[in-house]
Order: C-alpha cells, then sequence, then structure tokens
C-alpha cells in the first residue's frame, strides 16, 4: 500500500521536476562549501576550493594541541613579527599577501583572540596587532569577563532575569580551557551551508508531500478511496507512511551526500574540538564540540522537517487544497526571517520551528528560557517540544482525514 | 443481504437532499430514477459511507453500516458518477492499488485482476496509462475496480453518463451479468438503462422515493393515462400548455402528439399503452411555462 502511495508521489511530472532541482541543489551547495575554501600561497597566488583544502590544513594543522597561555603569546609574537616583515610593510598586494600566507596556520587562532579581546558586541580583525604577549593570557577571562559585562550593560540587562545571568556565567565558567585546537576547516565549512540546504529541502520537499491528502480529492478518486474497506483505516496509515518514508529518505540521503562530499574533499579533522575554537561560535554558551554540534545540526533539521512537512500535510488533508499545504514550509521558515528585526519577539522567535533548521546558528544566539526554577537555553527546548508535537500531530493527521466526508 | 434505510435524512444547511426515506432492498438490480439534483448521488454516498446521514439509520442485515464500518464496506463495490483515477497508473497498477486498499491478499488480487481485464474488455490496454484511455475503457476500469473484492453490494452512481449509444449497451450488459447473486443499485436519468436491466425500479424526486415497483407496477401505478392525437400545428401550443407531452412528431401540416392526461385531451385521441418513459414524465415532466421545470 505504501509502494503505491509513493508511485502516485513520484509519477507527478511536478514532483520529478522538484527532484532533479534537489540534486542540483546539493550539488551547488556542496560546490559553494567546498569552494569557499581559501589558501593563499607563498608566492602570494590564491588558490580556492580542493587544491587550497590540503595546503590550508597542513598549514594549520602545524598549530594543533591546546591553545595555552604560551601558544596564545606565539601567535600574537608571531603575529607581530610578520607585520614588521617588508612583505607586510610593502605597498604592493602581491608581497602582503605573501605576509598572509604566513599567518594562516594560525589564523583560527588569531580571530578569536580578536573576539576576545573586542566589546562582546564588536569584531576588529587588527585588534590582535595591539595586544602584547603578556596581555593575550588573559584571554579566557576575557571570554568570561566580556559576558558579565554585556549582560550587565543597559543593551542586555533587562533581556535577562538573574537567574538567566547566572545560567549564562556558569555555562562559560563550565567550557573546559585550554581549549583544543586543530584543523576543522571541514566541519566549519559543512555548518556553514548545512542551514541553507536543510532549509531548502523543506521547501522542495513540501512539494512532494502537499498533495498526498489532498490529491485524492483534487483527482475525485476520494468515493473510491474511502469506499474501500481499508480507506478509513490502513490506508490512512499508508499515506502517513508514506510520507514518512519520504522526507526521511530524501533529508538523509541529501545530507549524508553533502556531508560525505565536503568532509571527504576539506577534512573529518576537529570534530572533537571545542565549537569555542571557531570565530563564529566563540561566544556561544552551549559547551559542545563540532561533531556534537554536526549533530544537533542535523537532527535537528530532521525533526524540524518532520514537524513542518508533517503540518503541512495536515493543511493538505483538512483543507483539501495542495497549494495551501506547500505555502506552510515557505510561511514557516521565511516568516520570523521577517520579523527577526522586532527584538521584543526574539524570545518567541527563538522557539518557533525554523530555528531546528538552522541549530548550528542556533547555538550561537542567547536565547534563554526559564521554566520554573530551572534555566535552559532555546536549543533542548525546541528539539523536545517538536518532537512531543510531531508525535501529536501524526495521530491528529490520521483522525482528521480519517473522518472525511465525500460532499 | 438486505439492506434497511430507516427514515434517512441529509441536510446541507437549510437545503434538504435525502428527506425521510424508508426503503427495503434485498439481491437483484435497483433502478434509482430521477433527474438531476434529486438526491440520487447524495442517497448513494451515504449508501457507502461516504457522507454521514443528518437522520436516520441505514442497517445492512441489521446492523448499522457505520458501526459495522469496514466490515461493511468489505462488501461494497462502488463506481461513483465523477470517477476519479490515477493518470499516471497502468489499468494493473490501478486494479491492483484498489486491491490493495480493499485488503484482498497480493495472490487473489492478481488473478482477480486479471480476471476482471478480461470481463471488461481492457485486455489489450492492460498495461496502458489510464490517462490515454476513452471514456467508455475508463468507466471499465471503474465497474472492474468496483467488482475486485466480489461485492454483495453494487453501487452504481450514473454508469452510462457520457457514453456513447454502443458502449451504453455493452455497459448495461455487463451491469446485467454482474448482477447475479448480489444486490445492485443503479442511479442514472437515462430511462432506458433502468428499463431494461433493473428488477425494481425507485423514482426519487426532491429527496424522497415518490414510487417503487417493478417495470410493470410502475407503469400500471401511473394515476394519468397517455393519448396519442394528430392535431393541426395551431393547436400545439395550446396543448402543450395544458398538458404534459412525453412525444412530438411533426408532418407537413399536422403534428403528432404523445400526451399524458387523466382526461380525453382532443378528439382525434386515441389511447395508447404507457411505457416507463412515460412515467418519468408524469412524475418529472412540466407543462409549457411551468416555473419549476426538472428535466
Amino acid at each position: 500500500m505504501v509502494r503505491f502511495e509513493i508511485k502516485k508521489i513520484f509519477s507527478k511530472t511536478v514532483n520529478k521536476i522538484a527532484l532533479i532541482i534537489l540534486a542540483v541543489v546539493v550539488c551547488v551547495e556542496s560546490h559553494l562549501a567546498i569552494s569557499s575554501v581559501l589558501y593563499v600561497d607563498e608566492n602570494g597566488d590564491t588558490i580556492t576550493g580542493i587544491f587550497a583544502a590540503q595546503p590550508l590544513r597542513e598549514a594549520k594543522m602545524q598549530w594543533s594541541g591546546y591553545i595555552t597561555e604560551d601558544i596564545l603569546s606565539k601567535v600574537v609574537e608571531e603575529n607581530a613579527l610578520i607585520n614588521n616583515s617588508e612583505e607586510y610593510l610593502s605597498n604592493d598586494v602581491k608581497e602582503n599577501n605573501k605576509a598572509f600566507s604566513k599567518k594562516q596556520g594560525f589564523s583560527d587562532i588569531r580571530n578569536i583572540i580578536n573576539r576576545a579581546f573586542c566589546g562582546f558586541r564588536q569584531y576588529d580583525y587588527y585588534r590582535i596587532d595591539s595586544i602584547s604577549g603578556d596581555e593575550v593570557r588573559s584571554f579566557y577571562e576575557r571570554r568570561i569577563s566580556n559576558l558579565i559585562e554585556w549582560i550587565n550593560s543597559d543593551e542586555a540587562t533587562n533581556h535577562f532575569s538573574d537567574k538567566e545571568k547566572l545560567f549564562l556565567t556558569g555555562q562559560y565558567n563550565k567550557l573546559e580551557t585550554p581549549l583544543y585546537y586543530e584543523y576543522f576547516g571541514g566541519w566549519d565549512a559543512l555548518l556553514e551551508k548545512a542551514s541553507a540546504i536543510i532549509m531548502l529541502l523543506v521547501l522542495i520537499t513540501g512539494f512532494l508531500v502537499s498533495g498526498i491528502f489532498s490529491d485524492e480529492i483534487q483527482l475525485k478518486a476520494d468515493s473510491i478511496f474511502f469506499s474501500t474497506r481499508l480507506g478509513r483505516t490502513k490506508a490512512v496509515s499508508a499515506k502517513i507512511g508514506a510520507g514518512f518514508i519520504i522526507i526521511s529518505s530524501i533529508y538523509w540521503i541529501t545530507i549524508l551526500l553533502y556531508s560525505g562530499i565536503v568532509l571527504t574533499v576539506l577534512g573529518f579533522e576537529g570534530a572533537d574540538c571545542a565549537i569555542q575554537i571557531g570565530s563564529s561560535n566563540w561566544k556561544s554558551f552551549y559547551n559542545i564540540t563540532y561533531f556534537q554540534d554536526y549533530l544537533l545540526t542535523v537532527f535537528g533539521g530532521y525533526i524540524g522537517s518532520l514537524f513542518i512537512l508533517t503540518l503541512s500535510m495536515f493543511v493538505s488533508a483538512k483543507t483539501r487544497s495542495s497549494v495551501l499545504a506547500v505555502t506552510i514550509p515557505f510561511i514557516l521558515i521565511f516568516i520570523p526571517s521577517f520579523l527577526s528585526g522586532i527584538s521584543a519577539l526574539s524570545e518567541v522567535l527563538g522557539l518557533l520551528p525554523d530555528q531546528l533548521l538552522q541549530m548550528c546558528k542556533s547555538v550561537q544566539l542567547f536565547n534563554t528560557y526559564q521554566i520554573g526554577n530551572k534555566v535552559v537555553g532555546a536549543v533542548p527546548i525546541i528539539l523536545v517540544a517538536y518532537l512531543i508535537l510531531y508525535c501529536i500531530l501524526v495521530p491528529v493527521l490520521y483522525r482528521v482525514y480519517k473522518k472525511t466526508e465525500v460532499k | 443481504m438486505k439492506l434497511v434505510l430507516d427514515n434517512l435524512t441529509k441536510e446541507f444547511g437549510d437545503f434538504t437532499a435525502v428527506d425521510h426515506i424508508n426503503l427495503s432492498m434485498t439481491n437483484g438490480v435497483y433502478g434509482l430514477l430521477g433527474v438531476n439534483g434529486a438526491g440520487k448521488t447524495t442517497l448513494m454516498r451515504m449508501l457507502c459511507t461516504l457522507l454521514k446521514p443528518t437522520s436516520g439509520n441505514i442497517y445492512c442485515n441489521g446492523k448499522d453500516i457505520f458501526k459495522m464500518d469496514s466490515q461493511y464496506r468489505n462488501l461494497l463495490g462502488y463506481l461513483p458518477q465523477d470517477f476519479g483515477f490515477y493518470p499516471e497508473f497502468t489499468v494493473k497498477d490501478y486494479l491492483f492499488y484498489i486491491s490493495t486498499i480493499k485488503g484482498i491478499r497480493p495472490v487473489v488480487a492478481k488473478k482477480r485482476t486479471n480476471e476482471l481485464i478480461k470481463k471488461v474488455g481492457l485486455t489489450k490496454v492492460a498495461n496502458k496509462k489510464l490517462k490515454k484511455l476513452s471514456g467508455g475503457m475508463k468507466r471499465r476500469a471503474g465497474i472492474a475496480q468496483a467488482m475486485l473484492n466480489n461485492p454483495k453490494i453494487l453501487i452504481l452512481d450514473e454508469p452510462t453518463a457520457g457514453l456513447d449509444p454502443n458502449e451504453r449497451i455493452r455497459f448495461r450488459n455487463l451491469i446485467s451479468e454482474l448482477s447475479e447473486e448480489r444486490m445492485v443499485l443503479l442511479s442514472t436519468h437515462i430511462v432506458s438503462d433502468v428499463e431494461y436491466i433493473a428488477n425494481e425500479i425507485l423514482l426519487m424526486k426532491e429527496g424522497t422515493i415518490v414510487n417503487e415497483g417493478t417495470l410493470e407496477e410502475i407503469i400500471n401505478s401511473m394515476p394519468e393515462k397517455v393519448w396519442n392525437c394528430l392535431v393541426p400545428q395551431s393547436m400545439v401550443s395550446t396543448l402543450t400548455e395544458k398538458y404534459k407531452v412525453s412525444n412530438m412528431k411533426a408532418y407537413h401540416h399536422e403534428v403528432e402528439l404523445r400526451i399524458i392526461s387523466a382526461e380525453k385531451p382532443c378528439e382525434t385521441a386515441v389511447y395508447a399503452p404507457p411505457t416507463l418513459e412515460d412515467v418519468f414524465l408524469y412524475y418529472f415532466g412540466e407543462k409549457v411555462g411551468d416555473e419549476n421545470g426538472e428535466i
């Protein structure tokens, strides 16, 4: 029965086109992720993509190890040394590139030093140039003091309760230091484009599943369907099952293919490093590794896809319109983006299902919620809440379609 | 097999589509005759559990069909008026799929599908997509799906609508062939369909059954008589305004009218034996100038 339901879906021309578009999206996104890697060689020439990955990896691997105070001082000194070199001081861009080439190995550590020594909401690429070898030793303390300064500032003080402030400081203190560093370019590039690919996946899969229920009615095949022995029982389950299989298989095939391509080309190293070694994750209060961030991103994305697309199927069953159903993923993904500028809505927006599709971005946000005496981040809340909502939605969808009347 | 309709009513807002119908049906072919909008389709949809009645019940061998649920639908074969299908499915795929949702085991389904494809004359197009079949062929695929579970109750809603005369005759014969040992309810507004194959005729008007019986009983129960009269052209408008006219045939200066009337409509009128078409016209027809004509 499920086989026939899947056959019905893939026999539609629009769905075949959607699958082709998805295949193109995977190729384009993989290419973009890989080509985002840049390496400047010792001659000052820029290489991108596959050919850049290996030399960049080798340059960065030389700095593998714990980011101790000595290493931080070494980075500052090395940076100062390069800044005083002829290449760096030259007016020739090519010469400047040669200087930059020498900084690539420690560029990740350089970036987080900049983060630590700027204000909490600021970033100055050249901040390291004015830091001394002794000053940089307060690197880890600066991370915590910056947070405390920010949460007590006019901008944020009313946004967090005392308990939430305590929670955030506690999370910062819990981060195991010194951080361990190794090349993590593969995971970084993978996660950078993961949100876009998951969102596109949901939008495209929306076209496939939006007609599962309403097509029976639109094709006027509902009279026969509901007058059969299993038409109001197993046949409805088969439709839900077909939706689940399509959502799951397309999601995992796409994600694993994309992850496989990017990591194979850019490297699997850095999986066990804390996400805080990445400049964009430096402020995150989630103390997780890159691999855990990846798992959160893909499983969060999966729960989000299941919820949003099952909701789309529910609208299809309830309204008998696949057009309305196909708009659901668009509404749930794009409306929060339009509202994100309104700071008063930030707490609500942090709990919307689109956040599940961009978990690697959610872990960078300061969305905390106080439930009774306990303070938790948005990530665990939305993971659990939408999994529960999905589990509730499935039997509701079953009941709604089972009770359909043919008028 | 006995199907009993007890005070069956279906309302859509202010409109009553089926109005307190009481009826009992057993094996045999029942022809449900009525004009468009008489409530035939609504009645059939309730019999197929597609619509719940506003009030009243339908019993199958004494049990409420909505409580029997899938047990009742296991006895049912249904060909709706607007027969929808999956355009990209082949005839075979389609019949296999319907077999599956009818709960027929795959081995039996395969055998039954092949038998029915042969019986309805679709062997040559069995592997063709449904969207490529003619209207008549699609209807035949429709009757085949209705017969897959060898139903004890076969409900056919306007099965011959839109078919050419050849296809209609073929389809009528097929229904007669399939009607053995089961209850067939055939809804139509084409009088000849029920005249040929129905054992019992139900006349439906404005949501109620206005008359029921065998062809003979229905014809004999008509309270008015049928008259043939040859009249000059000038009298036609007077007569059509006054009486229901079931047929009109023009000659050079005269017109032959077939009039339904209790009294002799004119001096030249000759009594004629009534047909089902006359009965149909008696119940559903109009006189010239009637504001609420149904045909």
